[in-house]
């Protein structure tokens, strides 16, 4: 029994030394130099355009023509309907649902169901099913998982669905034969506006900590990597002294003390969305630093209440999810009148800071914003 | 047999044969001065970086309180997650605008105190097992806390609620340190040396025996129910404070760790047998191996992995001295 004991105890010590050489490894590659992000960084090339999943060239949104009169009269009069299956749920969601359904209204198209995955694969195979039972003539959609999507998708792709792609695409699949198009934002640039938000929040030197998304996800994926090689090649004197990855929301305030606690000298935080960036917040406000600025993607309204109050809440970059819905019903529509669509579409990169966080909420999510963000507005900041 | 070695003796005279009580200080101990030496120039032991941990922590200890008694009861509560989750929202959204904050706190509380009534009839009166009807209503919780605003977060901006639940220090100590004490302190006396911790005791060890005893086990079992889905209501609270804002998502991962550092501390999933303060050394260890692996530099995945062997070793060995 004894001897069984110290096996176990000797097993413990064991795994900790393992996690403390594999930590050797790791700790370099988080370290200045870095290339602690996701899938690296070899020679980005800063002016390429944002690609497509399967490396479509993009078209931008403003390109798309608009809809004829005729056109939108007979579409009306067929009563089409359709379906929004998302991946997740929150204030983007929202804003890209209440696009799509403001344009489906305009054209007399029903939306019959709307589900949300919670970023389970299983669970959106399941959601196509489901609203297959409904018979909708297009599907709005997230897909959770480029490679599962390939079969979790068949339903609607066999029963002839004009399938339409928010941010990500499917693995095998072809624009124009099982899918009309994707839309999106306009990634690269949206990682390049970040760099520049966080080079104007401590005026264009000094060390960052970088906290990115470390999981295979398009449009993250591509963000951050832009985000890194902008300000490696653009602001050299700007240094990511720390870079941690997460996978969970609620784990970037942990990430974020830590780094405060490592490199005290750091001056801001770039996180890889909004949501992720409220803990890294809350950590620098438990450290008293008022003077670290946070860089991150899309809007929120618990950030954008801290970026009203002069807070640690730099500014977003973002992409538009109201255009974003909107111009995926417009295309679903266009296709069921047979008409081809371009298979890649972005929409341009907008950036929110106190400065416009009104006009950005108008414009891009259609709601006003968070009144104690208003209220906060009307005080300047010290 | 094994009590002829030197050890076995040695074990005896200093613990009373009973080592399965201190396990998990050992286990602490082994994790903090390992993450000494490993991350000794990476400031681990920096007081910024040991008041980050215990504030990290205090959520999770403060229910692992609760779940001790539940799991002493012989009971388990699953919709802890969700219930943070909603007493959050529920304060958050009555704090808006110029929402008094008495009001909205003990609305926080009433939603854990409620839920935990709930859970507690359903189990005793229905006789549905625990684990079942907190299963259910873990979903019910998390579809309210979900509905309540349709899925956008809600900021707080009252800042006394905040200082208080959370973001606030009281000279060098953090005010999540203080609700920590008190909650540990609170559940430790109640559950060594008062009647009310006996009777839990003896529900969870022999239900038949306790009833025989006089002990009405029913009410038992629901009080520590409530005492559960409480703690957890203050949690989703200190949550929201600490955050400045509430959102849907909160304490979705925290059931495993709650459970996980109760069984770590000592208490059995199976009733009768468990320790308050032992939650509480259970919740910290979980914390700094979350803090010490993350200043190591290790991917998320390893961190996972290294969290995952941690916790089986440190239960069995735990169990193991239970048993012997």
């Amino acid at each position: 029994m004894v001897a069984r004991r110290k096996a176990m105890a000797a097993g413990l010590l064991l795994t900790l030394a393992l996690a403390a050489c594999s930590s050797g490894g790791s700790s370099q590659s988080s370290s200045a130099s870095g290339s602690g992000g996701p899938s690296g960084s070899p020679a980005v090339d800063l002016n390429a355009k944002t690609v497509g999943p399967n490396g479509e060239a993009s078209t931008s949104v403003a390109d798309i023509p608009a809809l004829t009169s005729d056109e939108i009269a007979q579409i009306k009069s067929k009563h089409y309907k359709a379906a929004l299956l998302w991946a997740g749920a929150g204030t983007w969601y929202n804003a890209a649902s209440a696009g799509a359904k403001d344009a489906f209204a305009e054209l007399g198209i029903t939306v019959v169901a709307t589900t949300e995955a919670n970023f389970d694969p299983a669970r959106q195979a399941t959601d196509v099913e489901t609203a297959m039972a409904l018979k909708p003539d297009i599907i709005i959609t997230l897909p959770v998982d480029p490679v599962a999507g390939k079969e979790a998708y068949k339903p609607a792709v066999d029963a002839g669905v004009k399938l339409l792609f928010i941010d990500n695409g499917i693995n095998g699949y072809t624009a124009g034969k099982e899918y009309v198009s994707v839309v999106t934002g306009d990634h690269f640039n949206m990682g390049k506006t970040a760099a520049d938000l966080m080079a104007k929040a401590i005026g264009d030197s000094g060390s960052i900590g970088y906290i990115f998304h470390d999981a295979t996800f398009y449009v993250t994926n591509n963000r951050d990597r832009y985000f890194k090689a902008a300000i490696e090649q653009l602001h050299p004197n700007i240094k990511i002294v720390a870079s941690q990855g997460f996978t969970e929301e609620g784990k970037t305030q942990e990430l974020a003390s830590a780094m405060i606690a490592q490199h005290p000298d750091i001056k801001g935080i770039y996180v890889a969305w909004s949501a992720a960036a409220q803990g890294v917040i809350a950590a620098i406000r438990e450290a008293g630093r008022k003077d670290i600025k946070v860089v991150a993607y899309d809007l929120d309204a618990t950030n954008d209440v801290d970026m009203a109050k002069c807070g640690n809440m730099y500014g977003v970059a973002l992409d538009q999810p109201y255009l974003e819905g909107q111009t995926l019903a417009r295309l679903g529509a266009a296709a069921l009148l047979g008409k081809s669509a371009p298979p890649f579409v972005t929409v341009p990169v907008k950036t929110e800071t106190r400065d416009n966080i009104e006009q950005i909420w108008q414009d891009d999510v259609h709601a006003a914003p968070p009144p104690e963000a208003t209220a906060a507005l009307k005080k300047p900041c010290a | 047999m094994a009590a002829k070695r030197p050890w076995e003796a040695i074990r005896r005279a200093l613990l009373g044969g009973r080592l399965s009580n201190y396990v998990v200080y050992l286990g602490f101990v082994v994790v903090l001065v390992f993450f000494s030496i490993a991350l000794s120039d990476k400031g681990f032991l920096t007081p910024q970086n040991l008041g980050n941990i215990a504030r990290q922590t205090a959520m999770v200890s403060i229910m692992a309180v609760g779940m001790t008694f539940a799991l002493s009861a012989g009971e388990i509560d699953l919709s802890i997650g969700s219930v943070v989750a909603l007493a959050a929202m529920v304060v958050a959204v009555l704090l808006r605008g110029d929402g008094n904050p008495v009001i909205a706190v003990s609305s926080g509380l009433g939603v854990g105190i409620a839920i935990g009534l709930v859970n507690g009839l359903l189990t005793t009166k229905v006789r549905i097992p625990s684990f079942l009807v907190t299963l259910g209503m873990m979903g019910i919780v998390t579809g309210l806390a979900r509905a309540i605003t349709d899925l956008e977060p809600v900021p707080i901006t009252n800042d006394a609620y905040s200082f208080v639940f959370g973001s606030g220090d009281v000279g060098p100590v953090p005010v999540l340190v203080i609700w920590t004490a008190v909650f540990v302190l609170i559940g430790h006396v109640v559950y060594r040396q008062t009647p009310f911790g006996r009777r839990v005791l003896a529900t969870g060890g022999n239900r038949t025996a306790a009833r025989f005893s006089g002990i009405r086990t029913d009410r038992i079992k629901i009080a520590t129910l409530v005492i559960s889905a409480s703690t957890a209501a203050i949690a989703g609270m200190l949550y929201a404070g600490r955050l400045q804002g509430a959102r849907y998502t909160l304490g979705e991962n925290d059931l495993i760790t709650v459970i996980a550092a109760t069984a770590i501390g000592g208490t059995s999933l199976f009733g009768g047998r468990g320790s308050v303060v032992g939650a509480l050394v259970g919740s910290l260890i979980m914390g700094m191996l979350n803090n010490g692996l993350i200043l190591m530099g290790l991917s998320v995945s390893e961190q996972i992995i290294a969290r995952g062997v941690i916790i089986i070793v440190t239960v069995a060995l735990s169990l193991r001295e239970a048993r012997s």
